[in-house]
């Protein structure tokens, strides 16, 4: 039993070690946020929200991973998760849009064609 | 501190960690997020963005999982946050593929408007071309309709002008307004006081029968007797009567439509010249035809 407290220790010493979040793991996270502000999250008011909690979690798992915290990975993974959801958002606004125009073009349409 | 005392404390935390385990209420993150994904799964994100309910599915056992294993963990209210966004993510992609179904919809829908519009355009357009060459097919008949009417009454109207200058060798031919007037001497048709045609008279009636059926128009045709002042007036109006009618009589015996000819007696009222020398009052006997000018 003993021998199993000593590994365990060990395994949770290595677990502090590998905390430090790889470069390319933040770089994703930056990739999502950049193609948010892309498709116009920043015009979108939902889609501008979850932009900014991308924003502000990466940073935060940044310190996180800084620090050795091993919650650092999942606080990137809501960044990512947040930023994904600016993306959709952003995409929806402009569809709906296109949806609503398309529908008032038709109606135009049908009543210039019936008087 | 022997094994077996390790064994024991080891088995007793592992025990208390279950019961704090069981205990301990799940955080709202991870009420919130059971709850968001049952009404997902029961809603359009269920049929149109499957994969990614499912992917959020897989946060959430993931929370649920770290939550029976642990309790309430920052680990859990991570998962539950995360499968919260990614459940957020499949109904707006749902609504975004409904946005656009509808898109499609109007857009194909406005297509086939406009095609009705260009078709229902295009056969009142064939038809409208179709009434103009109509038009244009009758108005080239009736030109054509009028030009062989133009030429028949050309050759109608050159016959009788061809057919009157004959005429010119056997009686008097003028030009006046109520038409053409033919003037016979009275003394070449009939005997003197008589009323009955002289055989020379007759040769030169038959050419003005000829001349009066080249005219092929509906016009009228009268002929009017006229004597001198010699004589009781009384007389004078039935004699230029009956001359008059039965020369009418003769030409219409050698064709000339009965239905366009007449005749009147006008006796001595309309002298051509003073009745006061015998030659005088040769020329006002006579017989006139006047073929009406023309309406």
């Amino acid at each position: 039993m003993v021998k199993q407290i000593i590994v365990a220790s060990g395994l949770s010493l290595v677990g502090c070690a590998g905390a430090q979040i790889a470069p390319e793991k933040f770089e994703e996270s930056q990739a999502s946020i950049r193609g948010a502000e892309e498709v116009g999250a920043n015009d979108v008011p939902a889609a501008k929200l979850h932009l900014q909690l991308a924003k502000d979690q990466t940073e935060k798992a940044k310190k996180m991973s800084a620090a050795g915290d091993p919650a650092a990975e999942l606080m990137l993974a809501r960044a990512r998760s947040d930023a994904e959801l600016a993306v959709v958002l952003s995409r929806e606004d402009s569809i709906r849009q296109e949806a609503v125009k398309a529908t008032e073009d038709l109606k135009t349409l049908q009543d210039r064609g019936n008087p | 501190m022997s094994s077996h005392v390790l064994n024991r404390c080891f088995v007793g935390w592992v025990g208390m960690s279950w019961i704090a385990g069981c205990a301990a209420v799940p955080p709202k993150e991870l009420l919130d997020a059971r709850k968001q994904y049952e009404v997902s799964s029961t809603g359009p994100s269920a049929k149109l963005t499957p994969t990614e309910l499912y992917e959020a599915k897989k946060s959430l056992t993931k929370a649920d999982e770290e939550f029976d294993a642990n309790g309430d963990t920052q680990a859990v209210r991570d998962y539950a946050y995360i499968a919260g966004r990614k459940i957020s993510l499949a109904d707006a992609k749902a609504r975004t593929e409904a946005d656009r179904q509808k898109a499609t919809a109007a857009a194909k829908e406005g297509v086939g408007f406009r095609d009705a519009q260009v078709k229902s355009t295009q056969t009142a357009l064939d038809s409208s071309r179709q009434e103009v060459q109509d038009l244009q097919r009758q108005n080239q008949a009736n030109s054509q309709e009028l030009e062989t009417e133009k030429r028949g009454r050309m050759s109608a109207e050159g016959k009788l002008a061809g057919a009157i200058k004959d005429l010119a060798d056997v009686a008097a031919v003028k030009e006046e307004a109520r038409g053409v007037v033919i003037t016979l001497s009275g003394g070449v048709l009939f005997a003197s006081s008589k009323d009955v045609l002289l055989r020379t008279a007759q040769t030169k009636l038959d050419q003005v029968a000829e001349a009066l059926k080249a005219e092929s128009e509906d016009k009228g045709i009268v002929v009017e007797g006229h004597t001198d002042s010699r004589g009781a007036e009384t007389t004078n109006q039935e004699l230029s009567l009956r001359r008059a009618t039965v020369v009418r009589d003769y030409l219409v015996s050698r064709g000339v439509s009965s239905s366009k000819i007449t005749s009147k007696g006008l006796g001595e009222g309309r002298p051509l010249v003073d009745n006061n020398t015998a030659e005088n009052r040769a020329n006002n006997r006579r017989v006139e035809i006047v073929v009406a000018a023309a309406p």
